[in-house]
C-alpha cells in the first residue's frame, strides 16, 4: 500500500532523513523506533506532505506523492496525528472529527451559504457518522464539549479519531501512548486492534517499548537519520546494534 | 454545532419572532416618541452590524486580521455611486456589482498574503487601506472627486425612493436579515469549520485535508463582500462621500466594534455596533477624543474581556446555569 524508495532529506548540513525505504501493507501495524533525535517524526512529516523529500519517491497505492501538500496528501488516504497534540481547541468534539471529514465532504461555497437541502443532508449525515466514530474510540458522551476540556488521554484517543474521520487506508500515529496512564494505553491497544478491523495499515512511532513489541507486526529502526535495522519485534529485540544505539553501548 | 439538538423548539420560534417585530416597528416607536434622530442612529447601526460581520468572518472565525477593511467599504461606496451615475446602472444593482469587485480585489490580496503571519498580515493591509485611501484622494482622472467627494443618489426600487431615514431603515433592516442569515449558514457548514479549524490550528486542518491557501482568500474575499455592502449602504444613504469616511481610523473602528462586541458569534458584532456607535453618539461633542476612547475600548476588552461584550454574557450564563454541579454533557 505505502512504499518508500531512498529517501532523503537534509536541514542545511544535517541529514535529518539519509536512504530510507519501508513497506506498510494494510492491515498491518508497522512500528517505527529509535532514540531521540533519529528522525521519525521527520519521516512523518515527509510522508504526510509537509517537508517534501530532497531525494526518493512515497509511492501510495500506486500513486506518487512527495512533494504533494498536506491536504492532498489527506485526500489520498493517508490522515495523521501529532506528537504534540494539535486539536482545534475551542472547536466541539464532534466539530473536530466533522472537520476531519472534509475532504470526504462534498459542499461547496454557494451550497453552504444557502444551505440547500443537499448540503443539510450531508450535514446530518457528516454528525451521524461522526458520533458513531466518536462512539467507536469511546468518546460520544463527550461529543458536546470543548475539545480543550479533554484529559491528556482522551485528546490523543480524540486525534485518532479526528484521523479516522477522513476514512484513511493509512493511519500515522506519532507517540499516541505519550502521557497516557497504564489503563489508557490497554485502551489505546484494543483501539488499535479495532482499527486494524477496518483494514486500515498503521505506521506507528512509540517510545514505550512494551507497548511497541505487544502490537507492532513488524520494525523499522532509526538511529541519526539512517535505517539500522527492519525486522519481526523478536529479531529486533535480540539484534545487538538495536540494543547499542538504545543503550549507548560501545561498537 | 449542536444545532441538531436545536431544531424544533417552538419557544425559540416565538421569540425571534417577536424580536422581528420589534425590529419592524422601531422607526415606529422613534417616531411616536419623537425622536427621529434614533432611526438615523438605527441605520447606522445596520451599516455598521453587516460590516462588521463581515471582518469577523476573516477576523473572528478564520483567524486572519485585517487593519485595511476601510479600502472595501470605500470600494463598495465609491464602487456603487460612480456605478450608478456614470454607468446609469441602477442603485440596486449597482450595490451588487461594487461589492463583487470588492471581494475579487480581496481574494487578489489575500492570495499572496494568505503566506503572511498574523502582524505581517496587519502590516500588509494597512498598507492596502493606504493605498486606497490615497487613490480615491488622488484619483485617476480625479474621477471620485478627490477630496471634494462625491454626491450620490438615494435608492429607488420600481418607482418608490429609499429617501428618509424611515424608509431606507427598512432596505437596511432587509440587507442586514440576508447577510446575517449568510453569514450564519456559511460559518456553520464544512466552509465555516475548515475557518476556525486554520484559525485553531492551520498546520493540522492542512493534515486534516483543508486546503487553508483555499479558505483563507475565501474567507478574505467574502468579508470584503460584506464590507463593501455597507460601504455602498453608506453611500446611498448619506448622499455624499469623501475620502475622510474611508481612512485607517475607519478600519479601527471597525476592529474596535468586532473585539468590543465579542468575536465569532452573530451577536457579538451587532452588540458591538451598537455600544460603540451609542458611546460615539455620547462624545460627539469632543470629536478629538474619539480616537483616545476607542484605544480605551481596546485595552479594556484586551485586557479584561478577551470574549468581548458577548462573551462576557455567555461565560455569566454558562456560570448561571451550571451553578455547583460539574460541567455535564449535553447528551
Amino acid at each position: 500500500m505505502l512504499k518508500v524508495n531512498n529517501v532523503t532529506l537534509s536541514f542545511g548540513g544535517l541529514v535529518a532523513n539519509n536512504d530510507i525505504s519501508m513497506e506498510v501493507p494494510a492491515g498491518k501495524i508497522i512500528g517505527l523506533i529509535g532514540p531521540n533525535g533519529a528522525g521519525k517524526t521527520t519521516f512523518f512529516n515527509i510522508v504526510s506532505g509537509v517537508y517534501k523529500p530532497d531525494k526518493g519517491t512515497i509511492v501510495f497505492n500506486g500513486t506518487e506523492i512527495q512533494g504533494k501538500r498536506p491536504y492532498q496528501i489527506n485526500k489520498l488516504g493517508i490522515a495523521r496525528t501529532y506528537q504534540v497534540i494539535n486539536l482545534f481547541k475551542k472547536m466541539t468534539v464532534i466539530d473536530n472529527v466533522v472537520v476531519g471529514m472534509h475532504s470526504r465532504l462534498n459542499q461547496g461555497y454557494f451550497s453552504a451559504l444557502f444551505k440547500t437541502k443537499k448540503a443539510r443532508e450531508e450535514e446530518k449525515m457528516a454528525y451521524e457518522k461522526a458520533l458513531e466514530l466518536l462512539d467507536f474510540v469511546g468518546l460520544k458522551n463527550r461529543a458536546y464539549q470543548l475539545a480543550d476540556s479533554l484529559s491528556y488521554g482522551e485528546q490523543r484517543i480524540l486525534e485518532i479519531c479526528r484521523g479516522l474521520a477522513s476514512n484513511p487506508q493509512l493511519l500515522l500515529l506519532d507517540e499516541p501512548a505519550a502521557g497516557m496512564n497504564a489503563t489508557e494505553k490497554v485502551e489505546l491497544d484494543q483501539l488499535m486492534q479495532k482499527i486494524l478491523k477496518k483494514d486500515i495499515g498503521i505506521l506507528i512511532i512509540e517510545h514505550d517499548m512494551k507497548l511497541m513489541m505487544g502490537v507492532a507486526d513488524y520494525l523499522y529502526v532509526l538511529n541519526y537519520g539512517k535505517l539500522l535495522a527492519h525486522g519481526v519485534t523478536a529479531d529486533i529485540q535480540a539484534n545487538p546494534e538495536v540494543i547499542a544505539a538504545y543503550l549507548g553501548g560501545d561498537e | 454545532m449542536n444545532k441538531l439538538l436545536e431544531k424544533k423548539n417552538p419557544a425559540k420560534h416565538i421569540k425571534s419572532f417577536g424580536f422581528l417585530a420589534l425590529l419592524l416597528l422601531l422607526p415606529v416607536i422613534f417616531t411616536a416618541v419623537d425622536f427621529t434622530y434614533g432611526i438615523t442612529i438605527s441605520c447606522f447601526v445596520a451599516i455598521y452590524v453587516i460590516a462588521v460581520s463581515g471582518i469577523d468572518i476573516v477576523f473572528g472565525y478564520c483567524g486572519q486580521i485585517s487593519m485595511g477593511h476601510a479600502a472595501f467599504y470605500a470600494v463598495g461606496a465609491y464602487g456603487s455611486a460612480l456605478l450608478s451615475s456614470k454607468l446609469n446602472i441602477p442603485i440596486i444593482i449597482s450595490m451588487f456589482i461594487a461589492p463583487v469587485i470588492a471581494a475579487i480585489l480581496g481574494a487578489l490580496l489575500a492570495y499572496p498574503a494568505s503566506k503572511l503571519v498574523f502582524h505581517f498580515l496587519s502590516l500588509a493591509t494597512i498598507a492596502f487601506g493606504e493605498i486606497t485611501y490615497q487613490l480615491i484622494l488622488q484619483s485617476p482622472g480625479g474621477i471620485t472627486g478627490n477630496a471634494v467627494g462625491l454626491a450620490t443618489k438615494k435608492v429607488n426600487l420600481f418607482g418608490f425612493a429609499f429617501n428618509t431615514s424611515f424608509r431606507f431603515y427598512y432596505l437596511a433592516l432587509a440587507f442586514v436579515l440576508l447577510l446575517l442569515a449568510a453569514k450564519t449558514n456559511l460559518v456553520s457548514s464544512r466552509v465555516g469549520r475548515a475557518f476556525v479549524a486554520i484559525r485553531e490550528n492551520t498546520h493540522a486542518a492542512e493534515g486534516m485535508g483543508v486546503n487553508a491557501r483555499k479558505y483563507k482568500v475565501i474567507a478574505f474575499a467574502t468579508s470584503a463582500f460584506f464590507t463593501a455592502v455597507a460601504g455602498s449602504m453608506y453611500a446611498h444613504f448619506v448622499g455624499y462621500i469623501s475620502p475622510d469616511t474611508f481612512t485607517n481610523k475607519q478600519s479601527v473602528l471597525f476592529i474596535t466594534m468586532l473585539l468590543f462586541g465579542g468575536t465569532a458569534s452573530k451577536p457579538g458584532p451587532i452588540i458591538g455596533a451598537i455600544a460603540v456607535l451609542l458611546l460615539n453618539e455620547a462624545l460627539r461633542s469632543m470629536e478629538n477624543m474619539q480616537m483616545l476612547v476607542y484605544g480605551f475600548l481596546l485595552l479594556i476588552v484586551i485586557l479584561l474581556l478577551p470574549g468581548g461584550i458577548f462573551g462576557m454574557i455567555k461565560d455569566l450564563f454558562y456560570k448561571y446555569t451550571h451553578r455547583g454541579g460539574k460541567e455535564n454533557a449535553k447528551s
